[in-house]
């Protein structure tokens, strides 16, 4: 059951990840466009700002893969040196205060949206984008990691009460900093 | 509060939780405890203007950048060429290590994907030819910290961008220490290998017939670095848009000289989304935090102890340096400089310094940062790839480099020109 | 009484001169240390310039400075408080302003829960080229870097192309072409060593004066007693915003001479780019743009009766009506 959920929103992460990464690809595009274009003396106006934006939706949603892959930089010192059940209650420890942090963030990051759609608020540029308009993914992105850390430490606790360390530490564990970092 | 929010910082990063979260925790704490104000309904505004920014997606366009590259295989076939140019030299292929480092640097914003890319190919080489382990995986540790002083660098986009000087003098800046600290390197891979040459492994003469169809080799990183660099001096691009035309050459280059595969493709592309995540967590738990510090008084806090202190300038200077050095120790290097930054730099620059100068001089004691334990995630990456061996064999062996970038800083402190000298004649 | 302030641009000598001074010093001293200032600025914060004001009326800090302009995202018709080139000198745009205030007013308390304490300006906004230019038609075809929307817009609407560039990069991109003009404040284009990238000046006010406004958290001002609430009022008016006024016009002055040779510069070494005379045409055709296109087009983004209210307001002390 557990892992059930836990392949489930690794095949959901990733193929979000993979949207993220070719909506990153497209931004690449779309800013050397616009450098060529400029050679040619002309230019689509903008490009910085529509960059700025799918950095933000990028990043809130490709958290939640990173987190899967544990990919979020942890230090393994004090960690590593205990057997194995003191590493699930690091683990364990780690995972709660993540989606108790990120939850926060997620509820702190909708009287923003909340107040660009009170004032209709518009970017203060040429474009004059409507700020909910790139708010909404940007926020929804947050909300995900937020249920998406909630769920993965449900399951991982699971499986810690199961006596199934390692495919706990499978979840939530720690593959040390270079695993992340490749 | 430097003290409680150093202690509280060592402490959570030492129960292993993840660094970006312990950033965001201990802005929680200094609100809770050192802020008369509710500084957390300004949370949301934070992560929304931290990550809504065009500087900062130079960041995955760098990342991609660098995964095309090992993936297609032209990271392997650079080395390979590399080694047939320097392993006659005492020290043998720990040069070719440097060298590699020092090419890549020249296409990658960030020294930890340049460490992981040489230690990725050069390992595999290390045992079979005998070398000892400490010099060989210190050198790849070292050289891939000058991914982020060669341009481009995503670090230095970071300090520009937070201390709004010029992105691409910053750049010009960084070539010159950048590459005597290659130099430098290899000087002292030599000077050890000619007292222990145990430690410097077979040392290798290639024909020269070899040497010359190796250069071909090095053609796709050369035509890479040019496209790069050339649009951003040539004007035809910012910085950041220069890592967007560095992709779309990353992808022709691969598709010409290496391999390409939608499966290739995938993988490059989830590597990137990973990093790029794990880094802007950082980043804007970095920017939470440093909200709070500043809104709490850190600024005043630090002045009034600077200016207790009643140093000259120099004196300074040095006290920043042992600042960096200290810290360097223990925290990640792009939380150390987001967190630093908006508080030392002010008062350095206020002391009369220039602040392209000091973005350099920081960038050195990153460097170091980088690869001195307990935290220095370059020793992490070259130790994942060797897959065997005790970690303090790279940490050992990182020491010679250690010196090596300690003189750098004493050079560049004494001769400031070191480092402007090119923006100044170029502009830029 | 704890006040948390958060200050403007720390390098700027609008706060090093009158914000640091009067938040930092005089204010305390005249309370009888009844009042406790903690003071930063929002770049030392690393706020983004458009969040200045929304945390503000959040309560995060309690009085707050900033450039109008950086809050228009969440309150267009403040674009009405610095319209470009409408006052050339700052007697007239120190008059703008206070036609405008009442407006000001009422938007900060509606969109940042905020009261106006002060409205200061920075020095006005100038135009920086290196390209042979002999009047305000030559930059039509020209890429020009400006800030804010309304200059933005009105850029298009003589024919210039604006681009974005951050302040950090402007001398890099007027150098290599990427930009053949920009706008920023004389004495910040000088410091920042513009001139060694530029030649000609256009020392009008293109950008206008990028009005900086002073506001307190409203439920925080509530909270205070009436003495209190007089003495901040009264200070901040005499201590703070005349004397940043009053050195306005000279600085202008001292910052030309300073570009362009003509005169002396306290500042240090006088440079000389070429000082580009604006003739009466060339206003008059500014004008025409800005009532026929520029302003009609704020006053549909403003939405409401702003355009009525501004026409009796500042538009009258300027002399312009926007139509309908
Ligand atoms: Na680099
Ligand atoms: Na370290």
């Amino acid at each position: 059951m557990e892992e059930i959920v836990l392949e489930k929103l690794r095949s959901w992460n990733r193929r979000i990840a993979i949207l993220t990464g070719c909506v990153l690809m497209a931004c690449a595009g779309v800013v050397l466009l616009d450098v060529l274009l400029r050679r040619l003396g002309s230019s689509f106006g903008g490009t910085d700002e529509i960059s700025g934006y799918v950095m933000a939706i990028a990043t809130s949603w490709g958290m939640a893969f990173t987190l899967l892959e544990l990919g979020h930089v942890r230090i393994d010192l004090l960690r590593g040196r205990t057997g194995q059940i003191g590493r699930s209650l690091f683990d364990l420890f780690a995972m709660i205060m993540m989606a108790g942090t990120v939850t926060l963030i997620a509820v702190k990051c909708w009287p923003v949206l909340a107040r660009s759609l009170a004032n209709s608020s518009r970017a203060n540029t040429p474009l004059e984008t409507p700020l909910a308009l790139v708010q909404v993914p940007w926020f929804a992105g947050w909300v995900w990691f937020a249920i998406v850390a909630w769920a993965t430490l449900a399951a991982a606790l699971l499986l810690v009460l199961k006596g199934r360390f390692e495919a706990s530490e499978a979840a939530i564990g720690c593959f040390g900093e270079e695993a992340a970092l490749k | 509060m430097i003290g409680y929010v150093t202690i509280g910082l060592l402490g959570l990063l030492a129960l292993s939780i993840p660094v970006g979260i312990v950033l965001f925790l201990l802005g929680f704490g200094v609100d809770a405890f050192f802020s008369p104000f509710p500084l957390i309904r300004g949370l949301g505004n934070l992560v929304w203007s931290t990550s809504n920014n065009a500087t900062l997606i130079a960041i995955p366009f760098f990342v991609l950048l660098g995964e095309i590259l090992v993936r297609s295989g032209i990271a392997t076939r650079t080395y390979a060429a590399l080694d047939r140019w320097v392993s006659w030299l005492p020290g043998g292929l720990v040069h070719a290590n440097v060298a590699t480092a020092t090419m890549f640097s020249a296409t990658s914003g960030s020294s930890v994907a340049t460490a992981a890319t040489v230690a990725t190919v050069a390992m595999p080489q290390a045992e079979k030819l005998g070398y000892d382990p400490k010099l060989f995986s210190g050198a790849i540790a070292a050289g891939g910290t000058l991914g982020i002083m060669i341009p481009p660098s995503i670090n230095l986009i970071v300090y520009g961008f937070l201390t709004q000087t010029s992105i691409p003098r910053l750049f010009l800046a960084g070539l010159v220490p950048g590459l005597a600290l290659a130099l430098g390197f290899m000087a002292i891979t030599v000077i050890i290998c000619l007292i222990r040459p145990s430690l410097g492994g077979t040392r290798r003469v290639f024909p020269l017939g070899d040497m010359l169809r190796a250069l071909l080799q090095l053609l796709p990183i050369v035509l890479l670095f040019t496209i790069i660099i050339g649009t951003i001096y040539k004007g035809w691009a910012t910085p950041t848009e220069a890592a967007a035309v560095g992709v779309a050459g990353a992808v022709t280059i691969a598709a010409f000289f290496g391999n390409v595969s939608r499966a290739i493709f995938v993988e490059a592309i989830l590597g990137t989304v990973k990093i790029t995540s794990m880094i802007m967590l950082v980043v804007i738990g970095a920017s939470f935090l440093n909200f709070t510090l500043a809104s709490a008084g850190l600024g005043r806090e630090l002045e009034t102890f600077l200016d207790g202190l009643g140093l000259s300038p120099l004196g300074t200077i040095l006290v920043v340096v042992l600042i960096y050095i200290v810290l360097g120790f223990f925290i990640e290097t792009l939380s150390l400089m987001v967190v630093t930054i908006p508080i030392i730099v002010p008062l350095v620059v206020a002391q009369g310094y220039d602040p392209i100068w000091f973005g350099i001089l920081m960038i050195v004691l990153i460097e170091m940062a980088l690869i001195t334990p307990p935290v220095g995630l370059n020793l992490y990456v070259v130790q994942g790839a060797r897959k065997s061996g005790k970690m303090s064999e790279v940490m050992l062996g990182t020491i010679p480099y250690v010196i090596a970038m300690l003189i750098m800083v004493a050079l560049l402190i004494a001769f400031p020109a070191i480092a402007l000298f090119l923006p100044s004649v170029l502009g830029g | 009484e704890d006040l948390s302030v958060v200050g403007s641009w720390s390098s700027l000598p609008l706060h090093k001169q009158y914000e640091a001074p009067f938040w930092g010093e005089a204010l305390p001293a005249a309370s009888g240390g009844k009042i406790n200032v903690n003071l930063t600025t929002h770049n030392q914060m690393n706020l983004g310039v458009g969040d200045v004001f929304r945390l503000l009326g959040d309560g995060v800090y309690d009085v707050a400075m900033t450039v109008a302009d950086y809050a228009v995202a969440d309150a267009p018709e403040l674009e009405g408080l610095d319209v470009p080139l409408l006052a050339l000198t700052a007697d007239e745009a120190r008059a703008m302003v206070d036609a405008a205030r009442p407006m000001v007013t009422d938007i900060f308390h509606d969109r940042f829960n905020s009261h106006v304490l002060a409205i200061a300006p920075y020095p006005p906004q100038v135009v920086f080229c290196n390209a042979e230019i002999a009047g305000l038609d030559d930059l039509k075809g020209l890429k020009v870097r400006a800030s804010g929307r309304m200059t933005a817009k009105f850029l298009e609407a003589l024919g210039a192309e604006g681009v974005n560039v951050s302040f950090g990069e402007v001398p890099g991109a007027l150098q290599k072409g990427t930009v053949d003009c920009a706008v920023t404040g004389a004495g910040s284009g000088y410091s920042a060593g513009w001139w060694e990238v530029s030649t000609h000046l256009l020392p009008i006010p293109l950008g206008g004066w990028d009005s900086v406004v002073t506001a307190m958290n409203l439920d925080k001002w509530n909270s205070l007693d009436a003495d209190t609430q007089a003495l901040i009022a009264s200070k901040v008016a005499s201590d703070f915003e005349a004397p940043a006024w009053a050195s306005a016009q000279g600085a202008l002055v001292n910052d030309i001479a300073c570009l362009t040779g003509n005169g002396d510069c306290p500042a240090g070494d006088a440079r000389g780019m070429k000082l580009v005379e604006v003739s009466d045409a060339d206003f008059a055709r500014a004008r025409e743009v800005l009532v026929g296109e520029v302003l009609p087009d704020w006053a549909g983004r403003a939405g409401g009766d702003w355009a009525e209210r501004w026409n009796a307001s500042v538009g009258a002390t300027v002399g312009v009506t926007i139509g309908n």
